[in-house]
């Protein structure tokens, strides 16, 4: 890891006027939603949305503004570098979410509201958890695309599993076809790469989660380590 | 046991082709370039002759199909040469938000350069740069001009032994000019390799020891400009006042017209060979320094 890295990514969210405002937005989100009776719903959400964004502008932006050509001209490792940026922005989803939890904790503490520690704290971990695994498959699409085709192929992605799914479920109910075999390997891949959120603090859902988002980087790593950088934007 | 170290850049039968779907496009076939310590070398060429690729490929951006490059006996991929390398690129892009200090530290950071000495040499090279006074705007209110000046200073912030500089004086105005030229032959004068990717003949010109003209991926001719051991003059001789056979004599080589362009080692040699031909009868006009035609060059050769 790179310390002056992981500050300058840093920095870069937090003097970013969308961050700002985003991060206002969230926090009213949080404040409402303290009022709600169930604890944490909503800015988990957005915090996520928060995640696509920040590790969408990894690696492939860089790529294409001409950026990372200066940085990978310096003595730095690319698999640093982008650890290193990982990080950052984890650092930054993580501040986010810890400043949700807070407002939602802190006034549902003042109006002497219910305070479901256990199911809030689940919420908080969960969620930096996911954003972690949406940073990292944002990180790996990013070291192999360029510009902002790594969010785009994560919809994508995302959208074609649940068609699939929704596709086969049909023909498997108007009998037309049946193959459970491949039902199931594209369920699996779609509750790797995009798994539900766990409703209480499950180890097994943050250890899969985990697991996956470092495979990711760690293919990340090597694809970003092969790739060429030629000089010059997009 | 290994041989000794071979100080400098060494470029071996470079080979890159660009791949396709659909095409397939050999860039470089067979580059072989020197670069020696204390050496400005130009890198001239048409649009789409390969210099920015061979730039690329020199620095590690781009990976080669064929042959070796090494970087004091070490190959260019390594950490340690990165440490040694400067880079400035034909159009340098950074946040916007961000001031030009703010860049610098990072990039010097980057670069290896310590916590401690970050601030000090981040100002002393703005200063050099005459870009102080902006240090503490952000990026996206500099002009081109000073986008590459900072870009300069980024390069050279960490007193690399290797500068590549691709088109370094496109946007300066004058001022920049003369001060880009005066960081070059610092550069050199510290015994710093410079690399020089220019379209600027003059500016080549006037900087640069030799310059390689890189013609459909390969060196199509190398040139020396400035020898190190010797000078060459052009001396302009008056019609009718000389007897051709006895300049030749003298210079130690043929009068072409009425100009002879001759070799020595030395300035008291230049000063000596004009007073010979003034006593055999001849009338000097003018003697300077003979420079090669790189104008002439491009056009014979693109």
């Amino acid at each position: 890891m790179n310390a002056t890295v992981i500050a300058e990514t840093i920095r870069r969210h937090l003097t970013n006027v969308f961050f700002i405002t985003y991060l206002i937005f969230l926090l009213m989100v949080a404040a409402a939603v303290s009022m709600f009776q169930s604890a944490g719903t909503l800015w988990p959400a957005l915090v996520s949305l928060l995640a696509v964004v920040a590790g969408a502008g990894l690696i492939g932006p860089e790529f294409s503004s001409g950026t990372l050509q200066l940085i990978v001209s310096k003595p730095v490792r690319r698999a640093t570098y982008l650890l290193s940026r990982f990080a950052g922005v984890i650092v930054v989803v993580t501040l986010a979410a810890a400043a949700a939890f807070l407002t939602e904790s802190g006034l549902r503490f003042v109006r002497d509201a219910p305070l479901p520690w256990n199911e809030l704290n689940a919420k908080l971990v969960n969620t930096i958890a996911g954003a972690m695994l949406i940073a990292a498959l944002l990180a790996l699409l990013g070291s192999l695309t360029r510009a902002w085709f790594n969010v785009a192929i994560y919809f994508a992605l995302q959208i074609a599993l649940s068609i699939s799914m929704a596709i086969l479920g049909l023909l498997r109910a108007r009998g037309t076809w049946n193959d459970p075999l491949l039902e199931r390997a594209i369920a699996a891949v779609d509750q790797t790469l995009f798994p539900e959120a766990a409703g209480g603090m499950d180890p097994e859902w943050l250890l899969r989660v985990g697991a996956t988002a470092a495979v990711a980087l760690v293919l990340a790593c090597l694809a970003f380590q092969r790739r060429e950088v030629p000089y010059g934007a997009d | 046991m290994t041989g000794p170290m071979q100080r400098g850049l060494r470029a071996r039968a470079v080979r890159k082709t660009y791949r396709s779907l659909t095409r397939r496009h050999e860039v470089l076939r067979g580059v072989d370039l020197d670069l020696a310590p204390g050496e400005v070398v130009g890198l001239i060429g048409p649009n789409g002759a390969g210099k920015t690729t061979l730039m690329s490929c020199l620095l590690g951006l781009l990976h080669i199909d064929g042959g070796a490059i090494t970087v004091d006996g070490l190959k260019n991929d390594r950490i340690e040469v990165r440490r040694l390398c400067g880079f400035l690129p034909e159009r340098m892009n950074f946040d916007r938000g961000v001031t030009g200090r703010a860049f610098l530290r990072y990039m010097a950071r980057l670069a290896g350069v310590g916590r401690g000495e970050v601030g000090g040499r981040a100002q002393a090279i703005m200063e050099r740069l005459a870009i102080d006074d902006a240090a503490d705007e952000p990026l996206r209110q500099y002009s081109r001009g000073m986008l590459q000046r900072i870009g300069l200073c980024q390069a050279l912030i960490h007193r690399p032994e290797f500068v590549f500089l691709d088109e370094p004086t496109s946007g300066l105005d004058p001022n920049g000019v003369l001060l880009v030229r005066d960081l070059i032959t610092e550069q050199k004068n510290g015994g710093a390799a410079v690399l020089l990717n220019s379209h600027q003949l003059s500016e080549v010109e006037k900087v640069c020891d030799r310059v390689v003209f890189l013609h459909g991926g390969v060196i199509a001719r190398a040139e020396t400009l400035r020898h190190v051991d010797r000078i060459v003059i052009s001396i302009r001789l008056l019609d009718g006042s000389f007897d051709a056979a006895e300049v030749e004599r003298i210079a130690g080589a043929a009068p072409g017209g009425n100009v002879v362009i001759a070799t020595v080692e030395t300035e008291r040699d230049v000063a000596d060979m004009v007073r010979r031909l003034a006593a055999a009868g001849a009338g000097v006009v003018e003697v300077r320094r003979h420079v090669t035609d790189l104008e002439g060059i491009f056009r014979g050769t693109a």
